[in-house]
């Protein structure tokens, strides 16, 4: 296995460089140059400048006084010099010998350009709410998913892993739960609109925008409700040589914490107390400690980047990365690796006229992790792993976890591309046309296979099984806009005018067979099964959508701004009378520090403030909600021998009415710099309402759809109202560069009107335990799916105290003690009550970052706060299994505890109840990584402009009193979030790594 | 070059103009037009007489609900003398409240009962309302509907005994505003009519071919109209509808008790309408849980133990009958070479009070669910019978004696009796006669859901089950699901005392 992933790897290698052979580059050398780089007000020298011949890659660094030579050719015109932080400089080449560069620093926001839907725009005139991630904070932490980078760094964005599985994408919430339904924002990468980005690597990325108000969002319309998150990916720079990047890095992966069992002897001392004589002998328990068995410690992970970008002659403009990323997970079989290729091109015919290209292909391939993470939870520590000779021991309370992990066989394979073709015609002096045609296909394909084996008569398959399961999708996107850019003395109009078709279609094919004829994976085909055991299955789905988009910039000498957009998108997914929903929003923005009247102190040199308004969709329903559809799985039982006979009827009662989910979100942004911008602050006062929620709605019983079924109706409103900020420092403190910045966010979340305000519709039960337990409920007044169950107030101490409390049927001395909250005497399902909320009320991320000469080291943090976690693997108990240590201090008789019960394996004490709810606030060391940038000079003779060496650590501790592995338990299902049923663990991640430029 | 270029620039402009105009004028209307994929849209169905039969099957499915029959678990039987809750005392505690009468409009159970037989009712009314207009074999056509009615009828009988008055639906898409009609009209319009056309036009059991075994015949439809008399105390009726059944010579009683209802007499000769049921544990693969709820709970692990039989019905059986042997599993008992052993978390016998004299509980199961195997699955694969020949005989029996045909009704009685290894019995006094028929209906018929709409049928309820929380003038219906009252808007009315 791992052999075999080594010699893939060198091949893959091994085409890598041949790709960077295939570019050639030719060096004349005939005269030489030499200077000095300097800062344009404090006049010091800048080491480490970039200078090259425009339109080469001929160049190099200044050393650690300023100082540069390097030969050039007759031919060279100009000179181009560059510096992180700084404004390019360029300057004609003549018959000077001696060039005195001085650079001038960059003023960040002033410059700082922000792209947005369909465009791009300066921070300064910026009327919308939209924060900007960049440069290493995407490649910062060692993960497949660029999701993963985003964790703590935007104000208003929460990121929560449901999985660390390898490979596994997080869920984001922008501003809240919006919907009953799919939260999670929509990301246009390159101008493609896509839900899953899988296939990008972040090494590909420039920068990536989160766009939160109703300014930013509207653009896209009934897809813009949950937010939206622009990717742009690299592209070569007009004037650039050619420039190679290599990076590679190399990590170890551990479990950060692991759960607190019963040892052996603990737990059959416990088990003694529940069902007395189980153990006879303690002494002769055996002690497994399961975590042990199963996790593997320091499982590496691989990460290796190779690009090359630049420009020819200013005509042709490239980008070409390729990526290779591997990850083991801590559960053997389990892993993850990814190849990419990146392909970004831009050719300009005139001045006016350009086309290109921006082109991903990924393939990805993962081997899933047996779910054992219940089974080391549950398995009695007391049993052996491993028989006598050799084969898997019968383990009680679950299966033997590693017979699980040997049988299991599951593995998922994707194929992407993803990219679009442009062209942008300037006409007229003011107008631009763009049409683009995009697409993004996939195939991906799973096998599933189990072997004959026998552990135990609980854990055993009897006949061999395969199922497959192929997938593949392919959507179409053709935009085209007009953009009028006009200016005149003060004034600033851009008016954006678009009309869009896009297509989406999805088909799976699948089968599974038994009795095959062997278990090599040579033979995981339907083919080599049993004919008769054959089942195949197949469906599709097809959407469409036409969208025409509006928008008008006005700007009057940057003081006063005003932003108003139209988005109208028709939709394939409701009938005729509602298809078109109509998306306004409306913004002003005022930079008061232009004003003449604004104070002209040294403080605060920069205020804006801006505020909008708008209303945005959601369309993210199921395609065929709206129709009456025939269910034919209505099947009978007929005949003397008993055979399945066809069936089929109209299914349920449709909606034809269905119509867009809408959020109307007021936003009030204040945005303040301080002391030359050494202090940046951004303030935002967001109210964010969603109406039409679709929800399920009862309809009468004499419907004849059967119990409970419900029709999908526009009924729901929720509100999420909060603020947000980002606060930034930037200082040089000696010889020491510091930076530190800030961000959190403060979110209420109020479901503000149900289906009904009475009966079954007047609440959403969720939290589905499958032991019949739904531990969430959503209603009106509370934040979406709280936690719902009895309050404990204590432990039942006496024979006195039982005969006074209220109770459940059959508790007994030392049990929970309920609180009666309707005082009946009783404790039954009126007595249940809110126990808390699994979204937190303040999310939070710091991050500092120091340079000392040629070191720097960077801290990022992230956190939440007020959020709580149901711990579910422990509240699911049908039969005995193993305790969490808290068990140790139990109640044993009369005032030794009052929080933890008498041993139980069921009852009372199991019932949904805040004795499972946790707190769920943590405090986290995302990253920490110090890095040795090597000087200039000493590189210059190989050649290579920058090269950089580092360790880092990421997740490497968490400040939380949850008991599980991690307290970021993350669902896609918003009305049963915050529940640990006991997934994958996240782990931490040692890295070392290398990059450098040449 | 430069001019030629700027040529080729409005060139390409243009035609991408035009084709932007061509697309948005062209394609609009359909583009959006897009069909679910892979499955038929109500328009394009009931076509033709594939169809129809396909809507017919979808009834039986239906009816494989395993809360169609009795409400699940069975509700029926633990409401009445027969049984109790059964399984262990925290699993479905709930159930509690349906043997002390203490539930509400608001439990969930009810709810789901009645929207069961609502929904076998639409499948019905979509067959019923559809295939008519379907051109094809006028004969096949008639028997499709005929099954669809008995299926209609059927299920408003089960909604009428339940919970009275209930709305009225004939067609597909009802509308939201229905209220309660007089359940005497349904009987009129619906229950009675349909089950007539059935009876006409439904073949006998032995004239299906071997592959349709299992569908709705001649026979069960008279079998349920002579119930529904007799339920009417329309006791002319119910003699006439009964006798049709016997005198037509298709049924007969099993030799042996336990094959009336066991596996092995699944679509026998005594089986008047049975649903058949595949052994999966899902019901779109034909699997019914009506037996798992009820199966051995433990060891062996053939289910979730629910409706455990009474004392007062194990201590009804006289000592020779043997019935009683197979109507109830008792622990350590040996059935097809298995050990019943039962649920170690549950007490074996519970006492009354502290002398410990009298035996108020024991664990016991429905030994008429029982199916053998090693798994729960085969649990799924067991025939709900819900007509069976014996209880024809004993309608009959009943009828008669009412009619004053006392020798005819004692033929028929003795029939059932002797099976069951009893002496025959020459009552010919009317009313001793009468009770007499319904302690055999109750020994016969036990733990299949029948005692309960018997005790409020002959107008007993109170007296038998007065001690269990039976309160007179309310629980001889059930309520009408309070959300149902609440998606009415109050339009729908509540049962009195409820």
């Amino acid at each position: 296995m791992q052999q075999t992933m080594k010699i893939k790897f060198i091949k893959r290698l091994a085409l890598l460089l041949l790709f960077s052979f295939y570019i050639q580059f030719s060096y004349a050398q005939e005269k030489s140059i030499s200077g000095r780089v300097l800062d344009f007000n404090t006049g010091e020298s800048l080491p480490g400048a970039n200078i090259i011949v425009k339109g080469t890659n001929n160049g190099t660094t200044s050393d650690f006084d300023g100082f540069f030579k390097f030969n050039i050719s007759d031919d060279d015109k100009i000179l181009l010099v560059s510096f992180i932080g700084y404004e390019i400089y360029e300057t004609p080449i003549d018959n000077r010998s001696n060039y005195i560069v001085r650079l001038k620093s960059q003023d960040l926001s002033i410059d700082e350009v922000v792209v947005i839907g369909y465009g791009s725009v300066k921070k300064s005139d910026l009327t919308g709410s939209v924060s900007s991630v960049k440069g290493d904070d995407l490649t910062k932490i060692p993960a497949a998913s660029i999701e993963q980078s985003l964790h703590g760094k935007v104000a208003g964005l929460q990121v929560s892993n449901i999985s660390g599985a390898p490979g596994s994408i997080p869920v984001l919430r922008i501003r809240g739960v919006g919907t009953l339904n799919n939260s999670s924002p929509i990301f246009v990468v390159d101008g493609i609109i896509l839900d899953d980005i899988s296939f990008l690597n972040s090494a590909d990325i420039e920068s990536i925008e989160v766009l939160k108000d109703a300014s930013a969002t509207a653009i896209y319309g009934s897809r813009g409700a949950n937010g939206v998150i622009i990717i742009t990916s690299k592209s070569g720079k007009s004037g650039e040589g050619t420039t190679f990047n290599f990076s590679s890095e190399y990590s170890m992966q551990f479990l950060q914490k692991r759960i607190d069992l019963l040892s052996g002897s603990e737990f059959a001392r416990v088990v003694n107390q529940i069902n007395p004589g189980t153990f006879n002998n303690i002494d002769l328990v055996a002690n497994t400690d399961w975590q042990n068995q199963v996790f593997e410690n320091n499982t590496p992970l691989l990460n290796i980047q190779f690009s090359f970008s630049g420009s020819t002659k200013d005509k042709y403009n490239y980008y070409f990365g390729v990526g290779y990323f591997d990850q083991q997970g801590v559960i053997p079989k389990s892993d993850y690796n990814r190849i990419t290729a990146k392909l970004n091109q831009t050719y300009f015919f005139t001045k006016k006229i350009k086309i290109g290209s921006n082109l991903s292909l990924s393939s990805e391939k993962r081997n899933n992790a047996a779910n054992v993470i219940s089974q080391i939870y549950r398995a009695w520590p007391s049993s052996l792993p491993i028989n006598e000779d050799g084969s898997f021991a019968e383990v009680n309370g679950s299966g033997n976890p590693l017979a699980s992990i040997s049988y299991n066989n599951s593995n998922y394979d994707k194929l992407r591309s993803v990219g679009n073709l442009y062209a942008d015609f300037k006409f007229l002096k003011y107008f631009v046309f763009k049409s683009s045609i995009g697409f993004d296909l996939g195939y991906g394909k799973s096998k599933n296979f189990a072997p004959i084996y026998y552990v135990s008569p609980t854990q055993q398959n009897v006949t061999n099984d395969l199922t497959v399961y192929n997938d593949e999708f392919f959507t179409w996107l053709w935009e085209n806009t007009l953009n009028f850019d006009y200016s005149i003395e003060n004034h600033n109009i851009n008016i954006l005018g678009g009309y869009t078709m896009q297509k989406m279609t999805f088909e799976n094919l699948g089968g599974s067979v038994q009795n095959l004829s062997g278990n090599d994976p040579s033979l995981w085909y339907l083919n080599a099964g049993e004919t008769p055991t054959q089942r195949s299955f197949n469906s599709g789905s097809a959407s469409s959508m036409i969208s025409y988009l509006f928008r008008a910039n006005y700007s009057y000498s940057s003081k006063y701004l005003i932003t108003a957009s139209l988005r109208s998108d028709g939709s394939s997914k409701f009938s005729k009378s509602n298809r078109f929903g109509y998306f306004p929003s409306f913004a002003l923005g005022w930079n008061l520090s232009k004003e003449d009247f604004f104070p002209k102190n040294k403080i605060m040199e920069k205020l804006k403030l801006r505020a909008s308004w708008g209303k945005i969709g959601n369309e993210k329903i199921p395609q065929n909600e709206r129709f009456a559809l025939v269910s034919n799985v209505e099947n009978a039982v007929f005949g003397i021998d008993e055979k399945l006979i066809a069936g089929a009827s109209l299914g349920n009662t449709a909606n034809p009415n269905l119509r867009w989910e809408t959020t109307t979100q007021t936003d009030i942004g204040v945005e303040m710099g301080f002391l030359k911008d050494k202090i940046k602050a951004e303030i935002d006062f967001f109210d964010r309402k969603t109406e039409d929620i679709l929800v399920g709605v009862s309809i009468p019983g004499y419907f004849g759809n059967g119990a409970f079924v419900r029709v999908i109706t526009n009924a729901a409103d929720i509100r999420n109202q909060g603020v947000e900020f980002n606060l930034g420092l930037h200082s040089n403190i000696g010889n020491i560069k510091a930076s530190f910045n800030a961000n959190g966010s403060i979110i209420k979340n109020e479901v503000l009107k149900l289906a009904s305000t009475t009966g079954d519709d007047s609440f959403i039960s969720g939290g589905n335990l499958s032991n019949g337990q739904q531990v969430t409920r959503t209603e009106v007044g509370e934040p979406i799916g709280s936690f719902y169950g009895y309050e404990v107030i204590g432990i039942i101490q006496n024979q006195n105290e039982l005969d006074n409390s209220a109770i459940v049927s059959g508790q007994e001395i030392g049990d929970l003690k309920f609180k009666d909250i309707d005082n009946n005497g009783i404790i039954d399902a009126a007595d249940r009550t809110y126990l808390g909320s699994p979204i937190p009320d303040f999310i939070f991320g710091f991050s500092t970052s120091l340079k000392y000469k040629q070191l720097s080291l960077t801290i990022d943090l992230q956190g939440q706060t007020g959020n709580k976690i149901y711990n579910g693997k422990n509240a699911v108990r049908p039969d005995l299994y193993n305790f969490e240590s808290r068990v140790k201090d139990r109640w044993h008789g009369e005032g030794t505890s009052n929080s933890e019960p008498r041993a139980t394996a069921s009852g009372a004490n199991y019932s949904a109840s805040s004795y499972f709810i946790e707190d769920g606030s943590f405090l986290r060391l995302r990253n920490v990584s110090l890095q040795y940038s090597f000087k200039p000079e000493s590189l210059s003779k190989f050649k290579i402009s920058q090269l950089n060496v580092y360790i880092k650590g990421t997740n490497l501790y968490t400040i939380s009193k949850f008991s599980g592995y991690s307290p970021e338990i993350g669902s896609n299902d918003v009305i049963s979030s915050g529940i640990d049923f006991g997934s994958y663990p996240v782990t931490a991640v040692i890295s070392f790594g290398m990059s450098c430029k040449f | 070059m430069n001019t030629n270029l700027i040529k080729n620039k409005y060139k390409i402009f243009t035609c991408f103009l035009l084709l932007i105009i061509v697309i948005n004028i062209g394609c609009d209307k359909d583009f959006l037009e897009e069909k679910p994929q892979g499955i038929t849209t109500e328009t394009t169905f009931l076509k033709n007489s594939g169809d129809a039969v396909l809507a017919t099957n979808a009834i039986y499915s239906s009816a494989r609900e395993w809360n169609f029959y009795s409400g699940g678990y069975p509700i029926l039987d633990v409401m009445s003398d027969d049984a109790v809750k059964g399984s262990n005392p925290g699993d479905g505690a709930f159930l509690n409240l349906f043997d002390r009468f203490q539930f509400t409009s608001e439990i969930g159970d009810v709810s789901r009962w009645y929207s069961a037989l609502y929904k076998c009712v639409r499948r019905s009314n979509i067959v019923i309302e559809r295939v008519p207009e379907i051109d094809m074999d006028g004969k096949l056509k008639n028997r499709l509907i005929a099954e669809a009615k008995f299926f209609r009828a059927f299920s408003y009988f089960q909604l009428i005994k339940a919970f009275g008055d209930v709305p009225e639906v004939t067609i597909e898409n009802p509308p939201y505003n229905l209220i309660r009609t007089d359940k005497n009209k349904i009987y009129q319009d619906i229950i009675i009519k349909d089950l007539e056309f059935a009876i006409e036009f439904l073949p006998f059991k032995d004239k299906y071919g071997s592959a349709d075994i299992g569908r709705i015949t001649k026979g069960a439809a008279g079998t349920l109209l002579a119930d529904v008399y007799l339920f009417r105390n329309d006791f002319v009726n119910s003699e006439k509808y009964a006798l049709q059944v016997i005198e037509s010579m298709k049924y007969d009683l099993e030799d042996n008790y336990s094959d009336a209802f066991s596996i092995k007499g699944q679509h026998g000769i005594e089986s008047v309408f049975e649903i058949a049921a595949l052994p999966e544990e899902n019901p779109t693969l034909g699997g019914n849980q009506y037996a798992n709820t009820q199966g051995v709970r433990g060891t062996p692990n053939r289910g979730w133990g629910f409706n455990r039989p009474s004392m007062d019905l194990i201590n009804s059986f006289e000592e020779k009958d043997i019935r009683k042997d197979a109507t109830i599993i008792f622990l350590n008992e040996v059935i097809d070479g298995i050990t019943i052993v039962g649920d170690r978390t549950t007490p074996d016998i519970t006492y009354t009070d502290e002398t410990n004299t009298v035996i108020k509980e024991m664990e016991t199961y429905n030994q008429k669910v029982w199916v053998s195997g090693s798994t729960t699955v085969e649990e799924w694969g067991y025939n709900v019978r819900i007509y069976r020949y014996a209880e024809v005989l004993l309608i009959a029996a009943e009828a008669l004696n009412e009619n004053g045909n006392q020798p005819l009704a004692l033929d028929y009685l003795n029939k059932v009796r002797k099976r069951a290894g009893l002496d025959d019995s020459d009552i010919i006094d009317k009313e001793i006669l009468r009770n007499q028929i319904w302690k055999e209906r109750r020994l016969e018929l036990a733990l299949e859901c029948k005692r309960y709409f018997d005790l409020i049928r002959q107008d007993r309820a109170y007296n038998i089950l007065g001690d269990k929380g039976f309160i007179k003038g309310k629980n001889e219906l059930l309520p009408i699901p309070q959300n149902e009252i609440d998606l009415s808007n109050g339009l729908l009315k509540q049962n009195p005392k409820w």
